[in-house]
């Protein structure tokens, strides 16, 4: 599981590690996505939130990662998360990208949302 | 969002006969929304497949994977050429729009649909769905008390009811509702039955041709006519 | 004592002499690099042209034409977070005209080299300094009581926060010298040049990564809308 992890980490490695390095942490990014303004403004919808603890500790682990960690992403890039793409970046984050990697990474892992219930 | 449903298995089976490796591509999108094409439908398609082909004796290998989505290019992560090589033919577990994506961007193989696009439906249940649209890119719903008169009468009549109606029911069968009727008690509530005796011009029937949709802050960039 | 002096005179004459250069050479070769690896990541955009074969269908609704500039500016971000964009802006040109403007700064260009660039007087540059401080401080606060901030802070953004502020205070200092001058200019040289060599390889590099991304990669919020240049 681990190779294989990170032999598509590798291949994204430059851009994933460019973005996760420039972000600034401003937040700005927050408004811009429907799903934190409709839960109250609840931090953990911010993009960046969701990016940073998604493919961003999946990057710091150098894709040592175990099952249990991709469960707990499951909800953050999934549920929290509907790949809209309409992320604002002031800086021109690809953030979409991000998260469809993280996506990507836990649906290789079988670790994926089942839309017959409730997760 | 867009409804689909799977293909009977035989027919599926039918397609795969002359092919002996199999890549099964689902769709993270709308099919997999709608239990038809996600991650555990390709798991699940993919098992029987190969059950089948194993009773039948035949030597077939087939594999699964899932985009985010396949109506977009930029989702096509882990799909490379080199991935695609490996097999002879493909089979998509998206609507009609994926399926003709995936054809476009590797020509060379073989992309065979695994499910039938439906319709855009709403979710009544998990796994219960109706149709509510049908992008004919003409909405009238503003005059029709938000009762689409395309997807829900027989006729898909733009101005009515025609003289089939029958107390709230269609001509075709005392178990259809004549959405005239519901047009007509919807906007009597509202009172605004005005609306109804407006004449909508008939369709152009546009949709026989391809549909482009360019967002008003795009248009300058695609300028070419 | 006079141990501690020639130790002093040493470290000076370093920091303002070679260390300029050095420091110098490895901002302007490393923003190159990067520059050249983040045009790597990007390709130029092949995606095939849109046929439109109904003319007619993409008519879209007429623009309201009365909307002036500043109230489509208020749909942006700047409509939603205005102080924070009023900051920001101050911040980031301040961070490049300051030191660029100093009159201190162009004497010493203009010894070590033979031009010099527009300088303020020194009363505007001290103002100016004093508002970046305040913006600083500002984006500071922002990172310990917004929940929102708080919440994706690392002690590295602290550091980042630090290595762009450290300069400014210091140089504020010396020029009023307060504390030991010696001191503290030697810091203020320090900083500075730390902060140059930053640039291209930490957090800073978002200075160059805006300028790349924002205005020739297409995306929904690039500047550049109508022309097609590069994609991802």
């Amino acid at each position: 599981m681990t190779e294989m992890i990170q032999e598509i980490l590798k291949e994204y490695n430059a851009k994933m590690k460019l973005s996760l390095k420039v972000c600034a942490h401003c937040s700005l990014c927050a408004e811009s996505c429907f799903m934190f303004i409709k839960n109250n403004k609840n931090p953990i919808y911010m993009p960046s939130y969701k990016f940073i603890n998604s493919i961003g500790k999946i990057y710091k682990k150098k894709g040592n990662v175990d099952l249990k960690m991709l469960e707990d992403m499951k909800p953050i890039i999934w549920k929290n998360c509907v790949l809209c793409t309409r992320c604002y970046c002031p800086l021109g984050i690809d953030i979409p990208s991000m998260i469809s990697l993280a996506r990507t990474i836990c649906r290789m892992s079988g670790v994926y949302p089942q839309y017959n219930e409730i997760y | 969002m867009v409804k689909s449903k799977q293909k009977p298995l035989a027919e599926i089976k039918d397609l795969l006969k002359s092919y002996s490796s199999i890549l099964n591509v689902g769709c993270g999108g709308c099919a997999s929304v709608c239990l038809a094409g996600g991650q555990r439908e390709v798991i699940a398609l993919n098992n029987e497949l190969s059950l089948l082909f194993k009773q039948e004796g035949l030597d077939k290998k087939i594999d699964g994977y899932t985009v985010e989505r396949q109506c977009n290019v930029d989702f096509f992560q882990g799909l490379s050429d080199e991935r695609i090589k490996k097999y002879d033919c493909i089979i998509s577990m998206a609507c009609g729009a994926g399926v003709q994506f995936l054809a476009e961007a590797f020509k060379s193989k073989p992309v065979f649909p695994a499910l039938n696009t439906v319709s855009i439906g709403i979710d009544k249940d998990i796994g219960l769905y109706e149709e509510r649209c049908r992008a004919c890119g003409e909405c009238v719903l503003a005059y029709t008390g938000g009762i689409c008169p395309v997807t829900r009468c027989a006729k898909g009549l733009f101005n009515g009811p025609c003289g089939g109606t029958n107390r709230g029911k269609c001509e075709i069968g005392n178990e259809y509702p004549c959405a005239w009727y519901e047009i007509y008690e919807r906007l009597k509530e509202q009172n605004r039955l005005q609306d109804i005796k407006k004449i909508q011009p008939a369709m152009l029937w546009k949709n026989q041709v391809l549909r482009v949709t360019i967002q008003e802050p795009y248009q300058e960039r695609y300028k070419m006519y | 004592m006079e141990h501690i002096n020639s130790i002093y005179v040493l470290v000076y004459n370093l920091v303002r002499g070679p260390l300029v250069w050095i420091s110098s050479i490895i901002f302007i070769v490393g923003t190159i690099y990067q520059i050249w690896q983040m045009l790597l990541l990007t390709k130029i955009n092949t995606r095939p042209i849109i046929k439109v074969f109904d003319k007619q269908y993409n008519e879209t609704h007429e623009k309201n034409k009365e909307e002036s500039c500043f109230s489509s500016l208020k749909r942006t971000i700047c409509g939603i977070h205005p102080i924070m964009i009023v900051v920001t802006t101050l911040f980031h040109i301040l961070l490049i005209i300051i030191p660029l403007t100093l009159l201190a700064h162009n004497i010493l260009l203009e010894n070590a080299v033979g031009f010099s660039l527009f300088s303020f007087s020194e009363k505007i540059s001290d103002i100016l300094t004093v508002l970046f401080l305040v913006s600083s401080f500002f984006f500071f606060i922002r990172r310990i009581f917004l929940k929102r901030v708080r919440i994706i802070s690392t002690f590295y953004d602290y550091f980042i926060w630090f290595l762009a502020t450290a300069p400014f205070l210091t140089g504020f200092l010396a020029y009023h010298h307060i504390f030991n001058y010696r001191i503290i200019i030697t810091l203020h040289i320090f900083l500075g040049e730390l902060m140059l060599v930053a640039i291209p390889f930490t957090k800073f590099s978002h200075m160059i990564f805006f300028f790349v991304f924002r205005f020739i990669v297409v995306n929904e919020y690039s500047f550049r809308k109508h022309q097609v240049i590069r994609t991802w």
